[in-house]
């Protein structure tokens, strides 16, 4: 095991990145994800299967949920969240620099809920405004700090996923 | 004969910016603990100057070799060390209240740090005997030290899921605490210490908190949810049994509203009715609290809790920039007077100017116009009820 910084072997990385740049597909493999939610059966609980993982989406008691779990919401902005922490540990690694703590808190607004709730046409119940800020703890100046969330911004997967249109193809089936 | 209307402070002075410097120094471990004695000594010699230029006639020495009010006990008792909410947050039952404090400071988890028993407990060093005896020989004026309440302490130590494994219930930690604390007390009055005042905030937490999270003393009491009541009866009891029977030195209470940033919104608020019944029943000489700000209430809360004990009476908030005019402390203090007998009345600001090293509500030209302020009014009352 070679140089670890931030709880990474920095020479691991180095190769995994130097894969990317030769093989096809490898690429092709990190380049498309799954994920399938499936409705628990009562009420607002669903479990999401992803890979060999899976957790509970649900809603707060006050929107009629158990409270099992986050709501799909509440995931979207902790993956912007968790986005932008790996994005920063992996630009920092690259660089060298060792991260003592790092948090990322993040407020979201959604433009209009009453859209969700069938009470209005106006707007849209998505997120209007997303607030993300970081708290890094490094020995290192501010400026390389901004740097390196610049960049983690600017190559964010779930950033550029909330930030540009995607392209979502909705489709159903009834099985009987 | 001792003069009536005393002026005093509830204890902490805003730090110059070479001691912030130390103490972070100094939890870096980059210099020593004697080190940064040495260069706290001169920052409580300039504390010391303020008040006593100003005219205070009880006075205290800023709290100038603490972190904050409560969380420097981490380096005198055993077992209890400084973790930050990022260490402690999966034990808390209401994270989320965590999280809204977070937000509303504006800081991340792992920046706040609070004292957790982690171990059995043991005094390693007294508490504040240190901080006294420098006082003391550098000042001819009667001295104040306030130490954390055995209340607080608790409620701000114990978390489930950590403490437990060694105190199985608060109680019992409270227990050691209480312990510690009045050892400190006879230890500071036989060393000249002329008031010694325990600091309870968690009280009004414990009444107003649910609607407004932004302290950050009662970070670990956020843990856990108790009931208002019980959790009174169980500060009442607990302080009682560290003072009970303590002659020979001024004991005051002192309870507060939050002292973290100078926006009065991000205090807690509401008055000291419903604690009263629990207020009267306390072994102590003196109660110090909060009046100058609004969000303390009326005074007139006593007019149905009639008492014999002394009050230090908050006649400045120590968050504002505007300087309170004597006339107005002399007006609200004849307000007292329905209450309290003359000497029973002790002037002092609602808490300290300095609470949090790191955030102190006032610069010192302030904090020291406004006890100049407080002392003028003390000198006019005197002259008309000696």
């Amino acid at each position: 095991m070679g140089k670890v910084i931030n709880g990474l072997d920095v020479e691991s990385l180095k190769s995994l990145i130097e894969e990317a740049k030769k093989n096809q597909e490898f690429v092709q493999k990190i380049n498309k994800w799954y994920a399938r939610v499936r409705w628990a059966g009562s009420g607002f609980t669903f479990n999401s299967y992803v890979r060999n993982h899976s957790f509970t989406i649900s809603e707060p008691s006050e929107l009629g949920g158990p409270d099992k779990g986050p709501n799909a919401v509440e995931y979207v902005i902790s993956a912007l969240g968790a986005c932008y922490s790996t994005g920063f540990i992996l630009n920092a690694t690259k660089r060298g620099i060792s991260i003592k703590n790092l948090e990322v808190a993040i407020e979201g607004e959604i433009d209009n809920i009453l859209v969700f709730l069938g009470l209005s046409n106006e707007g849209h119940p998505g997120y209007r405004k997303i607030i993300a800020k970081a708290y890094v703890e490094a020995d290192c100046d501010e400026k390389l700090v901004k740097e390196i969330w610049e960049e983690t911004v600017r190559t964010s997967p779930v950033g550029n996923t909330l930030a540009r249109n995607v392209e979502i193809v909705p489709q159903i089936s009834l099985i009987k | 004969m001792d003069k009536i209307f005393p002026v005093t402070v509830v204890g902490s002075w805003p730090r110059p910016k070479w001691l912030l410097d130390a103490l972070r120094r100094k939890r870096e471990g980059k210099i020593s603990d004697e080190e940064f004695q040495a260069i706290a000594d001169e920052a409580v010699l300039i504390a010391i100057k303020y008040q006593e230029d100003a005219g205070v006639d009880i006075i205290s020495d800023g709290e100038q070799r603490r972190d904050n009010f409560y969380s420097f006990v981490a380096d005198k008792i055993e077992g209890v060390e400084l973790k930050t909410v990022a260490e402690f947050i999966d034990f808390a039952e209401d994270k989320a209240a965590f999280e809204e404090l977070l937000r509303k400071l504006d800081v991340p988890a792992f920046s706040i740090r609070t004292p957790i028993v982690t171990n059995f407990i043991k005094k390693k060093t007294p508490i504040a005997l240190n901080e006294a005896k420098f006082l003391k020989e550098h000042t001819n004026k009667k001295i104040k030290v306030a130490l954390p309440g055995p209340y607080l302490l608790t409620r701000s130590s114990w978390i489930k899921g950590i403490s437990d494994k060694y105190y199985k219930r608060k109680e019992d930690l409270a227990e050691e605490f209480s312990k510690i604390l009045r050892e400190e007390i006879k230890l500071l009055r036989d060393n000249g210490v002329d008031f010694v005042q325990l600091d309870e905030p968690v009280l009004m937490e414990v009444l107003y908190g649910p609607e407004l999270s932004v302290q950050t003393f009662m970070c670990a009491a956020l843990t856990a949810k108790e009931n208002p009541r019980d959790e009174l009866r169980f500060a009442l009891d607990i302080l009682n049994k560290t003072v009970e029977g303590i002659s020979g030195v001024r004991l005051g209470v002192h309870i507060c509203r939050g002292n973290w940033s100078k926006s009065e919104d991000a205090q807690l608020k509401g008055d000291y009715y419903p604690l009263l019944p629990f207020l009267l029943d306390m072994k102590v000489n003196q109660y110090v609290l909060e009046f100058a700000t609004k969000r303390a209430g009326s005074i007139d809360v006593f007019k149905d809790y009639p008492t014999e004990k002394e009050i230090g009476l908050g006649v400045v908030n120590p968050k504002t920039d505007e300087v309170e005019k004597p006339e107005d402390i002399i007006n609200f203090v004849e307000k007292a007077l329905n209450y309290f007998k003359p000497e029973r009345i002790f002037l002092n600001p609602d808490c300290g100017f300095g609470t949090f090293a790191e955030s102190p509500v006032n610069t010192p030209k302030v904090s020291f116009l406004k006890l100049k302020s407080i002392s003028k009014a003390a000198s006019i009352l005197r002259e008309k009820y000696h």
